[in-house]
């Protein structure tokens, strides 16, 4: 089994019956391999859907969570249960407790630094002070507005008026808390989260082919939410001030969110300001600021820096990057795909009127990208299987699309496997505005393949 | 990914019930057994399934049973009776499984494990019905069906998975507004089963519960003990744990006693 990863956010779906033996089978050697790969900031295993497990059926997970903890220091831990699991889980593990319990995945959410929500009051209480203490501090940090009550009785005098809070937190469980450099998309802004003594190490712990991939597919926001950076030394903004002067070359911008400089000298921000990076006290200063969101490139992806050109190796893969394309879509909306031209040009949309696009990179072996124009319609069809009902959402819709952007990547990266090249893919980014794609795109000379569904067209384009 | 054009082909291949198996159950409906015997050995195939199925350990047998006439003796109406539908449907599983890692054997001694159990759940209940016995032998027919349509999209199933915690069920639903367990009352139907199997079969999917209050029990029954049964690792490396969604709020009133009748600890 592996876990479904969605805005930074690993989940395990066991059901049924979780024993020693279950349990075991349910996640192998490859399934630890793939979640230790996996570029999450909070990994869960859900028991919404399991209605009996022992120490035993559990213990499998433990010892998963242990090693992800060992590797990438991401959250951990279990959510989604009733107060019978709950207090089930408390008894194995009493003296044990490293990893997080939270009641459900919202709840999971809120302490995943997930600004896709907006800032929630939230009911907190936990017969441990510590832990009162631990989920205040971490719920403030994350930007929402903690209400913390000392007492049980307290607790359910406020918890009847339910409506007053967005979100009541009482069977949640803090173990120990993330401290790598996870990242997520907002919007089209790349977040990066960092967290405690910020020195020479950031050098090795970011992933500076993925920062410069995720430049090339048209990426041009990067935010650090820094709330709980406790201090940066020397080496640390010599490091920053590098990705400053990289990201100028894109026209990109890099913003800081929630840095105190209480531990910090001051000349440090003034250097990095220099530099060209900006400083924000929190992250809805700029998500919730769609002009300014526009002005820091959180939608416009002008100005590319390099043209690279495409070459033999990539062209020759070029039907698998258009199978991996084609069945993904057929295998969404069930319809058939019908290929119409290819030509290598720049590219060349046609009507621009009701349509979206996305684009998602690779790199490794080969390097490149994929870019893809869907009619709003086939996009919406696509998008239904995983919906489950048809939508007129644009948000929806486009986050639904990243998703089956990132299954076309995914699948691209079996096919390449299969032929013995070894690619990794970026997060995709999505476009409602097809002028916005073209900036990114309309310089770029790749191969264009027009496709036919259902009498719609499609195009795919595939660059460097 | 699957068209309903696929779905009917699925259906149009399955052949109608043979004039052996149709006389078959109807003596044993009327409790002949001994003439049921005579005729169920004309069809070797079925002799073979039924020797097979029932010397296997979970019906814990002593001595190896061979003549049919002894082994429906021994089973009794009723569980003859499911044995033959069991065999009925084991005729529609594939040569080679490709979605799900199973074979001729674990099919067959996964049927097995659910037609016992499904007996020790209806003693418990105290119900006799010979239809509502013979209910249980259609639910694995989903799995079959799963298999037919699923079989050559495995990787396509896996990426969709990665993306969405989505059961195959729900996929089919969604592309072709057909479930397996409608698909399963479709089979049902061509071999004449009666309709209250196909009743139960369809609440025990435990996404559409039957207004009728019995038939909507035995459904929550027969879907926690699916899941009790395909939460052993054989199922679990044969990749059934998750063909369907676990319906946990549908079966939480009877979980108490299903859990004490089954001894789980």
């Amino acid at each position: 089994m592996r876990a479904i990863i969605k805005d930074g956010v690993g989940v395990f779906h066991p059901q049924g019956f979780l024993d020693g033996a279950s349990s075991t089978s349910i996640l192998s050697i490859d399934d630890i391999e793939a979640t230790l790969k996996a570029n999450a900031g909070m990994i869960l295993v859900s028991l919404s859907k399991v209605i009996f497990f022992n120490r035993n059926g559990l213990d499998a997970f433990v010892k998963m969570f242990h090693k992800v903890r060992e590797k990438n220091h991401t959250t951990v831990g279990f959510c989604d249960y009733d107060q019978k699991k709950y207090d089930a889980i408390m008894k194995f593990y009493k003296d044990e407790l490293f990893f997080s319990l939270f009641e459900t995945q919202e709840i999971a959410t809120l302490f995943a630094s997930n600004y896709s929500n907006q800032t929630k009051n939230v009911l907190v209480y936990s017969d441990d002070k510590s832990q009162r203490a631990a989920m205040a501090i971490e719920l403030h940090d994350n930007g929402h507005n903690p209400i913390v009550v000392q007492t049980k009785e307290e607790f359910k005098a406020k918890s009847a008026n339910e409506d007053a809070y967005d979100v009541i937190i009482s069977n949640t469980y803090l173990g120990q808390m993330g401290q790598s450099i996870a990242t997520r998309v907002t919007g089209n802004a790349i977040i990066y989260t960092v967290s405690s003594f910020l020195d020479a190490d950031i050098g090795n712990t970011f992933n500076i082919e993925y920062h410069n991939n995720s430049l090339n597919v048209g990426f041009r926001l990067f935010i650090f939410d820094a709330y709980k950076v406790i201090s940066m030394n020397i080496h640390a903004l010599n490091f920053f001030s590098k990705l400053a002067s990289s990201a100028a070359e894109y026209n990109a911008t890099i913003c800081f969110v929630g840095l105190s400089f209480d531990k910090t000298p001051i000349s440090f921000k003034e250097t990095l300001e220099d530099s060209g990076i900006m400083f924000f006290e929190q992250m809805d200063d700029i998500l919730q600021n769609k002009e300014l969101l526009d002005e820091l490139g959180g939608t416009s992806t002008a100005n590319i820096k390099n043209k690279r050109a495409l070459n033999k190796e990539i062209v020759s893969k070029l039907p698998n990057f258009i199978g991996a394309t084609v069945q993904t879509i057929e295998m969404m909306t069930n319809a058939k795909a019908i290929k119409e031209t290819a030509n290598v040009h720049q590219i060349d949309i046609g009507d621009k009127e009701n349509k979206v696009a996305s684009s998602i990179g690779f790199y490794g072996d080969i390097d490149g990208m994929v870019m893809l124009v869907f009619p709003l319609e086939i996009a919406k069809k696509a998008c239904e299987l995983l919906i489950g009902e048809t939508t007129d959402d644009q948000e929806l819709i486009l986050d639904t699309l990243a998703e089956l952007v990132n299954i076309v990547g995914g699948k691209v990266k079996t096919l390449l496997g299969d032929a013995h090249i070894s690619v990794d893919i970026t997060l995709p980014r999505t476009y409602k505005d097809i002028n916005g794609f073209l900036e990114i795109a309309s310089n770029k000379k790749g191969v264009q393949v027009d496709l036919s569904f259902n009498n719609d067209s499609f195009v795919f384009f595939l660059t460097r | 990914m699957i068209t309903k054009a696929k779905i009917n082909e699925f259906i149009k291949k399955i052949p109608p019930k043979s004039e052996i198996l149709r006389s078959t159950i109807m003596l044993l409906n009327q409790g002949e057994l001994i003439k049921a015997a005579k005729v169920a050995t004309e069809d070797l195939a079925l002799s073979a399934y039924l020797r097979d199925l029932v010397n296997k350990p979970i019906y814990g047998f002593a001595n190896e049973v061979n003549e049919v006439s002894q082994i429906f003796g021994i089973l009794g109406v009723e569980r003859s009776q499911q044995s033959v539908y069991n065999y009925m449907i084991n005729l529609l599983s594939p040569k080679n499984w490709h979605f799900f890692k199973l074979n001729k054997t674990s099919f067959s001694h996964l049927q097995a494990e659910l037609s016992t159990s499904w007996h020790k759940i209806l003693n418990h209940l105290e119900i006799k019905d010979k239809e509502i016995q013979n209910s249980i032998t259609l639910l694995p027919s989903s799995i079959i069906i799963s298999e037919a349509l699923f079989c050559d999209k495995k990787d396509d199933v896996e990426l969709l998975r990665s993306a969405s915690d989505i059961d195959l069920n729900t996929i089919l639903k969604r592309l072709c507004g057909m479930d397996l367990f409608d698909i399963a009352q479709v089979i049902a139907t061509k071999w004449e089963m009666d309709p209250t199997i196909s009743k139960i079969i369809q609440a025990s999917s435990g996404i559409k519960p039957s207004e009728d209050e019995q038939i909507n029990k035995l459904g929550k029954w027969m879907h926690l003990l699916l899941f009790y049964t395909l939460s052993k690792p054989t199922y679990i490396e044969a990749g059934l744990n998750d063909f369907i969604e676990f319906q946990i709020d549908y079966v939480d009133d009877i979980y108490e006693d299903f859990a004490t009748l089954m001894e789980i600890q």
